[in-house]
């Protein structure tokens, strides 16, 4: 899954720890969701979602299966 | 419940598991040689506290952290219950078959806890860096810190064996073990400060 978090978050000039802190999640954890290693859950999606002040299908696309 | 960072909670795993360790070899042998049930109970069990201590790290760590590092605490400890369950039943398969003694077969069980804290912190950071964890190492304790907490260890075990034994190739491979453990932490170290300098360059 693609998604736009590193752009959105570059946009604010947030660091990863000061988003990871945002959403209570670990550094990694932003890391993993940039990075497109790793899907997060539906709350977690909303989250970012809501930080941002964009829809969830503005954020993340479905990727290629 | 405070969330510990990763740095904190690998200090208080090691600074328990070195306790562990000089309880387990100059406090515990004391069991054989005490006279009163209590007393020898009170030394046998000497080594449990340190244990319990770091299940009660490893639980906080699993209920504080977020998603994905529960994820990967639960391929960790998923790995780790397959291999403690093969090294079980192997060792209980043996002993029932008298394969090894009595001495040994209470040591498989001993060795049952070192081995599921290993093979769980393997796995969990070979989840983890899948998952891009090696991109944020930085929040980990440096390897040349880890090898050389180990170096300590051995040379602990050492100085056990010479000193209890006086069992010179008992000695010889716990002084050989601490030594790689040294020249890995030495060597780690270099590298790192290596990878700083070129950072900033």
């Amino acid at each position: 899954m693609k998604n736009q978090v590193r752009e959105l978050r570059e946009q604010r000039g947030w660091s990863q720890g000061e988003l990871a802190e945002q959403l209570d999640v670990s550094r990694q954890t932003v890391n993993a969701i940039e990075t497109g290693k790793y899907d997060p859950s539906l709350p977690l999606a909303f989250r970012i979602a809501k930080l941002f002040r964009h829809s969830i299908e503005s954020i993340f696309e479905p990727g290629k299966d | 419940m405070v969330r510990l960072s990763q740095q904190a909670h690998q200090r208080r795993v090691m600074i328990a598991m070195a306790i562990y360790v000089v309880v387990f070899l100059w406090v515990w042998p004391l069991a054989r040689s005490a006279d009163a049930l209590w007393l020898k109970a009170a030394y046998a069990l000497a080594p449990v506290p340190p244990v319990v201590y770091v299940i009660w790290l490893m639980a906080r760590r699993v209920l504080g952290g977020d998603e994905l590092e529960q994820r990967t605490h639960l391929i960790g400890l998923g790995v780790a219950a397959a291999a403690v369950s093969v090294y079980g039943i192997v060792s209980g398969f043996l002993a029932s078959a008298h394969v090894f003694g009595a001495e040994w077969s209470a040591a498989a069980l001993v060795w049952i806890f070192p081995l599921l804290v290993v093979v769980y912190a393997s796995a969990r950071a070979y989840a983890a860096r899948r998952y891009g964890g090696g991109a944020c190492e930085e929040d980990d304790i440096s390897r040349a810190t880890r090898f050389l907490y180990l170096a300590v260890v051995f040379a602990a075990i050492a100085a056990y064996v010479y000193w209890r034994k006086g069992d010179a190739d008992g000695t010889g491979l716990a002084v050989g073990m601490a030594v790689g453990m040294l020249a890995s932490a030495v060597f780690f170290a270099i590298r790192q400060r290596r990878r700083r300098r070129s950072a900033q360059e």
